[in-house]
């Protein structure tokens, strides 16, 4: 109709707002890794690449981020799949007990990370299961709090989804699976992407939790970057940040190429 | 676009024709794995920890050891230090949330109608990225900006605005700013595929009928976007109740919430079953906060959603 | 033997009583070789020997500090001994270890910083006596007798307690321990959460300084109102930022970070306490019941720590004093005014951690109640 653009003034300076709150602190730390000097402040004493390369020589750092990354892909792989199953159950059948679990699967959410990651280091321990301090161990507990972000975009992406839809292919012939694939998958695509994202960069970001239940020799990225921030303020926990970031942009930039791609082929 | 629309108007249908087009495979099967898995690793682990909040307080004993006692939680209802916590941390998650949906739901709107897909995906990288940056490092950042001699002082006090700094961290506005920074991207992320949803003709129909641009969104935009504005503002009240290291990091110690009265039994002086207690407190508290906003709001959006 | 079997049915006791004692009853062989095993004695004379490709398991701080003890001592006792390190750097250590009970220690060497190990000592039979530890360390006649006085564990590395402060701001330089309460500083200064060893050394210091003794709590809450308002920091980390900003200009600090940021070119310098001298420690412990080979390995990691290479690199790297007579003090230390002789350690405090430990819920509620305002 008329000719006014979609998004109402207010909205855009509000949306400004927002980005600033979220921008200017990373902003400040971006510029902190590139700092030329040799301490973690702000403004930088110049600008260098000296703590990025310092971050890509150091042992700690290094394996701490790819640790972190393996983690954070079986986390988001084990959820995904786990978390998308229930939803489609969520969604879809309208029980009382369907209402129970929506609430069900939030809890872990709720609960402080500290009491989630002791409380499953007690029961490791006290229990003999042999998980306490391992990678398996410290993998459930990532599966715990990035599965219920999994299952709540999920179900959203379903609210609305139309059941005949998957009929309707059915009755021409399709089968069960194949319905279910073209159809369903199809649509509730967007919201298992956004779920998987949600559920990296929880893991990636997991510190809390992670006390209690993290494994010898192998340190999750969030925990070298505290233990170095609590030490002494160097540049190079802001570097990894850095490279954490530029992790997400890339994964991003790769998933919108992927899915502009199948949009060229549909055309 | 077809499926776009049909996906905005119509409503979930429930019942035994999925049965059917899952071929005899039954529904609830699906949702087993995840069922035991947090069963097993969630529900048994938190009540066993739970359970020893009514053991006498000893330091350093964390099993379940048949004291049966109430002491932990008077001590918590009788001392002004944990009971105000509590209605601290509820106050707080509160405010976080309702920030967050104010400065996120038009963030959200933006990025939902950016239809350029370059400029959309940039947009969604800054979100993202923001959210992806380790917390701690990032809550250096905001104490950059808003410490006693920070840019955000510096600046004023250059333009001979104030005189003396304005407390901006160290007290409760700093950890509103920090919760309200680290959970924003969850709330705009809950909002962006619902808003996405709602169909513009929904709105040009509105506006044809006469409704002025405010009332179009209010009447319909606003309601049709209320699944993910519940889950956002929901999201953002429990992470915001449990997070230690924020209030930890921004409070300067002064804003005393339950994760950090947790944090201190268990960690420090040892009391595992005070901190179960204070843990058993802030969970009921949470449960209970999240079950009266859900009927409030089922009730403000009437028979609208 | 008899002990072990007694002492391992009470933490047994609890929520999943029957489960864990089918899991048990699975691997009862295992447990009982281990547990003969415990029974042996274990000498360690200071020789090089094979452990077979044997685990030790560590505790200690991570990022650059496991960077630089990785480098420097770690990756060359492994090849020596043929034995892997499993490093933990994830704080703290005192859940985990009441939490498995005595028996099930998580680590056989564990770094502490005092407050937390004298917890720990006192909830359990945690620890190889110090007696016995140091009768296993051929090297410990080498170190100054302070370091073990404890009784717990052995020292190999410490700073001394201090104030920092802004040289630029500050002016004139502090005189004492309580020109930290001068009126200038209000809302300039800074200490910690209660949970930070430095506030405990703080608070007892403040407690004996300003009361009868050092178990004059209403004196050292009185100081601590007195203080107020104050920055109250997390970690060090964190005070060192909050001082290069000059956000805060007098901090309770260690010296050993003091020196580190004067050679970073941040206009800052100590102020060593001297009316009370407590030392922030880097101490060591052997857990009890762990297998021989395991616990002669902890006494070898121990015993290589205290030689004068790593107490030179500790030195050179992070301005952490030695222990070590023989050490010669490097020159980054050297020009600050340190020195390693028997004048300059004399007089060293350790407070009564044991009962600070005992009143420590009150201290924390009621010093929380006091930084909260």
């Amino acid at each position: 109709m008329r000719d006014e653009s979609p998004i109402p003034l207010v909205f855009k300076v509000v949306a400004g707002l927002a980005l600033l709150v979220l921008l200017l602190p990373l902003a400040i730390v971006v510029l902190a890794g590139l700092n030329a000097g040799d301490y973690l402040t702000f403004p930088p004493q110049g600008l260098s690449l000296r703590w990025v390369k310092a971050f890509l020589s150091s042992p700690v750092f290094l394996s701490a981020y790819f640790y972190s990354f393996l983690l954070a892909l079986a986390a988001t792989a084990i959820s995904t799949v786990i978390g998308t199953l229930a939803a489609l159950y969520l969604a879809r059948s309208g029980s009382r007990a369907a209402a129970f679990l929506r609430g069900y699967f939030m809890l872990p959410i709720v609960l402080p990370g500290v009491v989630l990651g002791l409380s499953l280091y007690v029961f490791f321990t006290t229990t003999d299961i042999g998980l306490a301090r391992t990678f398996t161990g410290l993998l459930i507990c990532h599966v715990l709090v990035t599965s219920p972000f999994v299952i709540a975009t999920v179900t959203a992406s379903l609210v609305g989804f139309d059941v005949s839809l998957e009929e309707a292919a059915r009755s021409l012939g399709a089968s069960p699976w194949t319905a279910f694939r073209k159809v369903t998958l199809r649509i509730i695509a967007p919201g298992i992407s956004a779920g998987c994202i949600f559920a990296f960069i929880v893991s990636f970001g997991q510190f809390e939790t992670t006390l209690f239940l993290s494994v010898p020799n192998r340190e999750p990225l969030p925990m070298a970057m505290y233990i170095s921030l609590r030490y002494k303020f160097e540049p190079t926990a802001a570097a990894a940040g850095i490279f954490a970031i530029a992790l997400v942009v890339i994964s991003t930039i790769i998933t919108s190429r992927l899915v502009s791609l199948r949009r060229v082929f549909r055309a | 676009m077809a499926i776009a629309e049909t996906q905005a108007i119509s409503s979930i249908r429930s019942g035994g024709s999925i049965t059917e087009a899952l071929g005899g495979f039954r529904l609830w099967w699906l949702v087993v794995p995840a069922f035991v898995l947090f069963l097993c690793f969630f529900v048994v682990p938190a009540v066993s920890l739970f359970a020893i909040a009514f053991d006498k307080s000893v330091p350093g004993v964390v099993t379940f050891a048949g004291n049966f006692t109430f002491d932990n939680f008077v001590r918590i209802f009788t001392r002004p230090l944990y009971y105000m916590a509590i209605l601290r941390s509820i106050g707080i998650a509160a405010v976080v949330a309702a920030c967050a949906l104010v400065i996120g739901y038009p963030l959200a709107f933006v990025i939902a109608k950016t239809e350029h897909p370059g400029r959309n995906t940039f947009l969604m990288i800054l979100v993202l990225s923001a959210m992806q940056l380790d917390t701690v490092i990032r809550m250096y950042g905001l104490m950059v900006l808003l410490g006693d001699s920070g840019l955000v002082n510096g600046a004023l006090l250059a333009s001979g605005l104030i005189s003396k700094p304005l407390p901006l961290m160290y007290n409760t506005f700093g950890v509103v700013v920090g919760l309200v920074q680290v959970t924003l991207p969850f709330m705009v992320l809950s909002l962006i595929g619902i808003i996405k949803a709602i169909h513009p003709s929904l709105e040009e129909a509105a506006r044809s009928l006469g409704a002025t641009r405010a009332q179009a969104f209010w009447r319909v935009v606003l309601p049709l976007s209320m699944p993910g504005i519940l889950a956002g503002s929901l999201l953002v009240f429990a992470l915001s109740i449990s997070s230690y290291v924020v209030p930890a990091l921004m409070g300067g110690w002064k804003v005393m919430v339950l994760p950090i009265h947790i944090y201190q039994q268990i960690a420090e002086t040892g009391r595992w079953q005070f901190g179960a207690a204070i843990a058993v407190v802030l969970f009921l508290t949470s449960l209970l906060a999240v079950f009266i906003y859900h009927k409030a709001a089922a009730r403000t959006a009437g028979g609208r959603t | 033997m008899k002990n072990w079997i007694k002492g391992v049915a009470p933490t047994r006791r609890g929520f999943l009583k029957g489960s864990a004692g089918a899991l048990a009853l699975g691997s009862g062989v295992n447990l009982f070789n281990i547990n003969h095993a415990f029974s042996q004695d274990v000498v360690y004379d200071g020789t090089v020997f094979d452990a077979g490709g044997a685990t030790l398991r560590i505790a200690e701080w991570g990022g650059f500090w496991e960077e630089i003890i990785r480098k420097e001592l770690l990756d060359q006792f492994e090849k020596d001994f043929n034995c892997k390190i499993a490093y933990e750097s994830s704080f703290p250590w005192f859940p985990k270890f009441v939490a498995g009970g005595p028996q099930k220690p998580p680590f056989a060497v564990v770094n502490w910083n005092y407050g937390e190990m004298f917890k720990t000592a006192a909830a359990g039979d945690f620890f190889v006596p110090l007696d016995e530890v140091l009768a296993n360390l051929p090297n410990a006649k080498l170190i100054w007798p302070f370091a073990t006085e404890n009784g717990v564990g052995v020292t190999w590395s410490y700073s001394r307690y201090c104030y920092a402060y802004r040289i630029d701001l500050v002016d004139p330089k502090p005189a004492d321990f309580k020109t930290f309460w001068e009126e200038k500083f209000a809302g300039k200064r800074g200490t910690y959460i209660t949970s930070n060893g430095l506030q405990m050394d703080f608070f007892i210091a403040a407690c004996k300084l300003f009361g009868k003794d050092q178990y004059d709590l209403e004196a050292g809450y009185e100081a601590m109102r007195k203080a107020m308002p104050m920055k109250i920091s997390d970690f060090t980390g964190n005070m060192q930022a909050l001082l290069e900003r000059g956000e805060v200009e007098l901090a309770v600090q260690h010296d050993a970070e003091v020196y580190q940021q004067m050679d970073k070119g941040v206009k800052v310098a100590p102020m060593l306490w001297e009316e009370v001298k407590p030392i922030l420690t880097q101490t060591k412990t052997v857990s009890r019941y762990i297998e021989p080979t395991e616990k002669k390995l902890a006494y070898a990691l121990i015993n290589r720590t205290l030689e004068t290479k790593l107490q030179s690199v500790m030195g050179s790297t992070f301005y952490q004093r030695p222990v070590n007579r023989d050490v010669v003090i490097t020159e980054n230390l050297a020009s600050k005014g340190v020195t390693n002789t028997a004048d300059a350690i004399a007089g060293y405090w350790t407070p009564d951690w044991k009962s600070y430990n005992e009143h420590e819920e009150d201290i924390v509620e009621t010093v929380n109640g006091i930084f909260a305002g």
